[in-house]
């Protein structure tokens, strides 16, 4: 258990051209066996930390590198990238494009038949049985789900057996379904086959939950390695580099009295369940007083016209073995001006293809849609881009000029509006983009870019607006900047639907939330109708936050959507400190 | 006649095209020829795509050309590829000879163009017999078998990997064109003006199409890195490892031998008998 995998003695890293190091002096050890989280804000450097392990730097991206990287005791230097990634399998953000190969069979043994190991069939079907995707070695890559390319990019990794793992953000992309089964395997690997895992994660709560240690980069420095309670109790420290622990923790220390530095705050909710309490005096009144506002902006009155009305929808479409795949089943649904809609439900719910409907992308195979008394069954996307406007799950697809200005502007272009340059400005201005105008929007970073999205889909002031994933990929900070973002859109557009699994944004921001699952809506509901029932959202495969499972569990008259919230509604039980350092 | 059009094209999706195009390359391992060793394909592709450019006897075409046609129809081509190669010669011929009548010429004309189309078809039907039945993963091991370098036999397999995730982002991109763009008002003189606005997006979803690309590309060369690549190029080990599954066997050999043999029969039967046909 004490045997060091991974060494990294004084390693300090510039990228060619760059004028400050990525890394500077980074010492870091690496025990056999561990689960170990790197966190750190953006740019922080935790990638290229990942990238020292297989050598990429420096061989593969040469720039000032100097200190040592000692791998299973050897020294590194002299190896190149083939040889030492024998030892360490690597799981890239983007993990679909390290899928080279057609089959899943041909990819999973990919690289051990590059090393011309005999037993490459075998690897593969190791790996494939690892990580539950055995049966599968004949599919084609294109036909996979993100979950299964994630497994398969993993599987790939495994087949050379590894001793060490990195992954690169593993459950970004994936719901929380997927997120979890992936973490599930990564702790049996690490638990019974005795892999040493690194993951770069943002999600405090899977590292509250599977990690053992955490290290912490800031600006390029390791700032600390500390094991995983230790860590994630630093919450000042932790928040003010934007990483935010887990709710319970940070509610705890919210509600410490007296905020001693050396205090360890439990991190799950069954250990907050045992620190709270409810807080009875002061809940009370605040609740008479909560309630009328929240009922306030639920009303619709009935004699208004609904924007969106969808009658019996159906939709299905054709699959390779060209039999029909029902994705909608009669889904008849009104959406009303000022609603604020979030779709909820796990991958493959039909949440995507609801919404295209609307901005009439697909047309459907029975049923109508009618959008502002429009109907919009086939009519091309032209004539109802100024309606309804549909942002993509992935930014770049909608990146079609050479600056954020020309992409913002385009709509309002191809129409010849006279006040464009105006509506260009204040859109710059709504969304924080003045100084990015000039830049291409494929070279920003993921929140920038969210942004730009949002931005021209709101430009086109269309009455309602469809957001696809608008928080998926993105780290928790630039996350709650988006529920900002978002915000910013209320004065542009009558009705904002967006489709998400990301709870924590419903939570926030949704007046009327529909739960849908195997293109049925299971219920349609304001917050409090919706996450009262935890039953629901498990068949609807998604996962509670921490803070509602906590007001659950304490019994609190209300679900808490925000930290706030649950602060004024719980209290700290003093004689409940949490003991022990490690789980 | 614009109707009939508008419904076609609204039953072809980008989605279907994919199934298609990928159901063709790829779905050919249940053919007769589709199970014949990738190399022995290639050579003697290598021999009906030469050959007929140095033949000039009818009688021996006309043979080289019944035995392609009877590849073709082994190979279970897909009907669309045989009507659009059907529709490229027949064109290509009709052009020809509105211009030999425009420079004074005769129905006497079509004689020595239909000895070029008889080459031309076995050039063809031998180019859709072998590319249809090897599916790219099988060529690039032939090509790599035959001594064609490493990375392009490589290259070719990856860019079939990668075609169908190109192929949705070009449909992406292309909405994005369509959802932010402004159709024509007013369709002009025989849709000129949609058809000009169509066209202008076709070409302009390139440009995004190429620079995501570029950026997905520097993952994948990492990647490449890391899962082994370089090794493999560099080790003529691996190499015998990968390709050991291509073996000779019996239908080679006998396929092989009919090829020759029947070959071998054409030259003495065109040489006694050069105007079978005409």
């Amino acid at each position: 258990m004490d045997k060091v995998a991974l060494e990294l003695k004084n390693v300090s890293f510039t990228y060619p051209g760059a004028e400050v190091p990525v890394l500077q002096e980074v010492s870091f050890s690496l025990k056999k066996g561990d689960f170990v989280a790197v966190i750190g804000s953006n740019g922080s450097g935790k990638s290229t930390l990942c990238k020292c392990f297989n050598g990429l730097i420096p061989h593969y991206y040469t720039g000032d590198f100097e200190g040592e990287v000692m791998l299973l005791g050897e020294s590194a230097e002299g190896k190149s990238v083939s040889e030492l990634s024998r030892h360490i399998g690597y799981v890239y953000q983007d993990f679909e494009n390290q899928l080279v190969r057609p089959t899943v069979m041909d990819d999973v043994c990919f690289t051990p038949l590059n090393y011309g190991l005999l037993d490459y069939r075998e690897r593969g079907m190791r790996a494939l049985e690892l990580t539950g995707l055995h049966g599968m070695g004949r599919e084609f890559i294109w036909q996979l789900s993100g979950g299964q390319k994630h497994l398969l990019a993993l599987a790939g990794a495994l087949a050379m057996d590894p001793d060490i793992l990195v992954i690169d953000e593993p459950v970004a992309q994936l719901d929380p379904q997927h997120a979890r089964q992936i973490y599930d395997i990564l702790r049996r690997l690490n638990e019974q086959h005795g892999k040493t895992v690194v993951v770069i994660e943002h999600h405090a709560e899977f590292i509250a939950e599977y990690c053992r240690t955490v290290v912490l980069m800031d600006a390029g420095r390791l700032r600390w390695q500390k094991p995983v309670r230790e860590a994630l109790s630093s919450v000042d420290e932790l928040l003010s580099l934007s990483i935010y622990p887990p709710d319970v923790t940070r509610a705890a220390w919210l509600l410490q009295p007296d905020r001693q530095t050396a205090a360890v705050y439990p991190l799950s909710s069954e250990e907050g369940q045992r620190c709270f309490t409810r807080r009875l005096s002061l809940s009370d009144i605040q609740e008479t007083l909560a309630q009328p506002q929240i009922k306030d902006l639920h009303s619709t009155p009935s004699e208004v016209k609904p924007v969106v009305e969808m009658e019996h929808i159906r939709l299905s479409y054709r699959t390779i073995h060209k039999t029909l795949h029902p994705v909608l089943n009669g889904i008849s649904l009104e959406l009303f001006s000022g609603e604020r809609v979030a779709l909820i439900g796990n991958n493959g719910a039909g949440k995507s293809s609801l919404m295209k409907l609307i901005a009439g992308i697909t047309a459907p195979t029975g049923g109508t849609v009618k959008v502002k008394g429009i109907t919009v069954n086939g009519l091309p996307p032209e004539r109802l881009a100024g309606i309804a406007s549909y942002v993509f799950q992935n930014p770049e697809d909608m990146f079609i000029d050479d600056s954020v200005r020309g992409e913002i502007a385009y709509y309002l272009k191809a129409r010849g509006l006279k006040d464009k340059d105006e509506r260009v400005e204040a859109m710059l201005e709504a969304f924080r983009l003045q100084e990015l105008a000039g830049r291409d929007a494929r070279l920003l970073s993921g929140g920038q870019q969210r942004r730009v999205s949002l931005a021209i889909g709101a430009a086109v002031r269309p009455v309602v607006m469809l957001l696809d994933e608008p928080t998926a990929n993105l780290d928790i900070s630039t996350k709650q900047e988006m529920t900002r973002v978002l915000q910013a859109l209320r004065g542009h557009v009558e009705t904002v639907v967006i489709a998400t699994h990301d709870m924590a944004l419903v939570a926030e921001w949704a007046s009327r939330i529909i739960v849908m699952s195997e293109g049925r809506i299971l219920a349609d509901g304001n917050k409090e109708e919706i996450f009262s029932d935890g039953q629901l959202l498990r068949r609807a495969g998604l996962a509670e936050t921490q803070l509602m499972e906590m007001s659950r569990l304490l019994e609190l008259p209300q679900i808490c959507c925000s930290l706030e919230e649950f602060v004024a509604r719980s209290e700290w039980r003093k004689e409940e400190l949490v003991h022990g350092g490690s789980r | 006649m614009v109707e009939a059009v508008k419904r076609a094209l609204n039953r072809i999706s980008v989605e279907q095209i994919k199934l298609e195009l990928l159901g063709t390359a790829y779905n050919s391992s249940s053919t007769f020829l589709g199970r014949l060793d990738p190399r022995m394909l290639l050579i003697w592709y290598l021999f009906f795509a030469v050959t007929p450019w140095f033949v000039y006897n009818r009688t021996i075409l006309l043979g080289m050309f019944v035995f392609m046609v009877v590849t073709t129809v082994l190979s279970r081509v897909s009907p669309y590829i045989v009507f659009i190669l059907c529709l490229g010669l027949v064109s290509q011929i009709g052009w020809m000879f509105l211009l030999s009548l425009f420079f004074g010429g005769g129905a006497e004309s079509l004689l020595p163009m239909l000895t070029l189309t008889l080459k031309l078809s076995v050039i063809s039907l031998a180019s859709i017999t072998v590319f249809s039945s090897l599916d790219p993963e099988r060529l690039s091991d032939g090509l790599s078998a035959l001594g064609v370098p490493d990375a392009f036999a490589f290259s070719l397999s990856y860019g079939y990997r990668i075609l169908p995730t190109l192929l949705e982002e070009f449909h992406q991109i292309l909405l994005s064109f369509r959802l932010r763009g402004q159709r024509p008002l007013k369709h002009g003189f025989l849709y000129m003006r949609t058809a000009a606005y169509y066209l202008r997006i076709l070409v302009l979803v390139f440009y995004p199409l190429m620079l995501n690309t570029a950026k997905r590309s520097r993952t994948t060369v990492e990647a490449l890195e890391t899962r082994g690549y370089t090794y493999a190029v560099n080790n003529p080990q691996v190499k015998k490892l990968r390709l050991s599954y291509l073996v000779m066997q019996r239908r080679d050999w006998l396929f092989a031998a009919f090829s020759a043999v029947y070959v071998g029969l054409l030259f003495p039967l065109g040489t006694v008998f050069p105007n079978l046909i005409y």
